[in-house]
């Protein structure tokens, strides 16, 4: 069988959606009637779209709304740490950075001291007098500051990046 | 736009969880049978439903009611069950590439009578879109526009894959056919 043109072929399967008007519909039907290898193609089309129309719905198990509503309340509670609240978080750690940051290039901690222990520790605890241990104010507010620097990346990605992320997927998938 | 399904959903998000399972009742046939048509497995496709269904529980806040809460419900199953597919296969099938497997098998099988089974057969062979497409159209539920917002194509582009599938189904049934004319 010689093929139809595509065109032809787009209209008969408007024929069969019924989306022809009635001028359209006359001039196909004739052709239809005229030619015998488009009314073969005809019929074919038509029998695909009776079997089609014998597409049924599945159904699914008869536990399947119980799981959907198990799987809600088995769901892990939200955090309820917004983005919103994970930014003013982490603009509060940058905001103590910057202010260790700027009183240590002041000059506020270079002052090197020493703790006594004897001070701290009551006297009848030790047979024998402490140690004083050597106490440097710059050192220990640098360790302040990289630890919080730290903080600051932890809160960045868990708190900001990984929920974007996830919401970005999620969306992606709508 | 209004839909009956709005004043429930409202009450869903003041806080009544449990009215969920209505919603879940009303479509889960749908959900189910769009999974089905994607994955062609039922115990992939009923989980695939079930994770939608979970996904448009917490995302109800950003429903936006400017089209029916099914078709928005259903773009969810597709895409869910799409993702499964994804992870399953690692690869994705083009519509381009695919032929549909007519061989000694269908041949063997297929009995004059017996083109519903054909058909079945060979609608397993097109791609998610194409068999999505042709599938909601027949399932007369949807219109065309319906079926693109679901499966995130134009109307025209659904049009055309519900035509284009139609045309290979004819084309395979008409060269079985004449195959088993040949051997009679």
């Amino acid at each position: 069988m010689n093929k139809i043109p595509q065109l032809l072929e787009n209209q008969l399967l408007e024929l069969i959606d019924g989306n022809l008007s009635a001028s359209e519909k006359e001039k196909i039907e004739q052709e239809i009637e005229h030619s015998p290898e488009v009314k073969k193609r005809y019929n074919q089309l038509v029998e695909i779209d009776r079997a089609l129309k014998t597409i049924q719905l599945e159904q699914p198990s008869k536990t399947f709304t119980q799981i959907v509503m198990a799987k809600l309340n088995s769901q892990p509670l939200q955090t309820g740490f917004s983005i919103k609240n994970g930014l003013l978080l982490l603009f509060g750690v940058l905001i103590a950075v910057g202010a260790a940051t700027v009183l240590l290039a002041t000059g506020v901690f270079d002052t090197a001291g020493t703790i006594d222990l004897n001070n701290i520790v009551a006297p009848n605890l030790t047979k024998e007098p402490l140690p004083s241990v050597p106490f440097n104010g710059k050192l220990v507010v640098n360790g302040i500051i990289i630890l919080n620097i730290v903080l600051a990346f932890l809160i960045l990605d868990r708190t900001i990046l990984k929920p974007w992320f996830n919401r970005r997927i999620n969306d992606m998938q709508f | 736009m209004t839909d009956p399904d709005f004043e429930l959903i409202d009450k869903i998000i003041a806080g009544e969880q449990p009215l969920f399972g209505e919603l879940v009742n009303r479509y889960k046939s749908y959900a189910f049978t769009i999974a089905l048509k994607v994955l062609d497995n039922r115990a992939e496709a009923e989980e695939a439903a079930q994770d939608a269904f979970v996904k448009a529980y917490n995302h109800l806040k950003n429903f936006k009611k400017d089209a029916r809460f099914s078709t928005w419900l259903y773009r969810i199953v597709f895409n869910t069950a799409i993702s499964y597919k994804r992870k399953r296969k690692g690869t994705f099938q083009s519509i381009e590439n695919t032929v549909v497997a007519y061989g000694q098998e269908a041949e063997g099988l297929l009995e004059r009578n017996d083109k519903k089974k054909f058909i079945r057969q060979a609608m397993n062979n097109l791609n998610e879109a194409d068999k999505l497409a042709i599938n909601l159209f027949y399932l007369q539920e949807f219109s065309l526009e319906e079926v693109a917002e679901i499966t995130g194509m134009q109307a025209n582009t659904v049009k055309v894959r519900v035509h284009r599938a139609r045309q290979r189904l004819a084309d395979e049934l008409a060269v079985i056919l004449k195959n088993e004319a040949l051997t009679l």
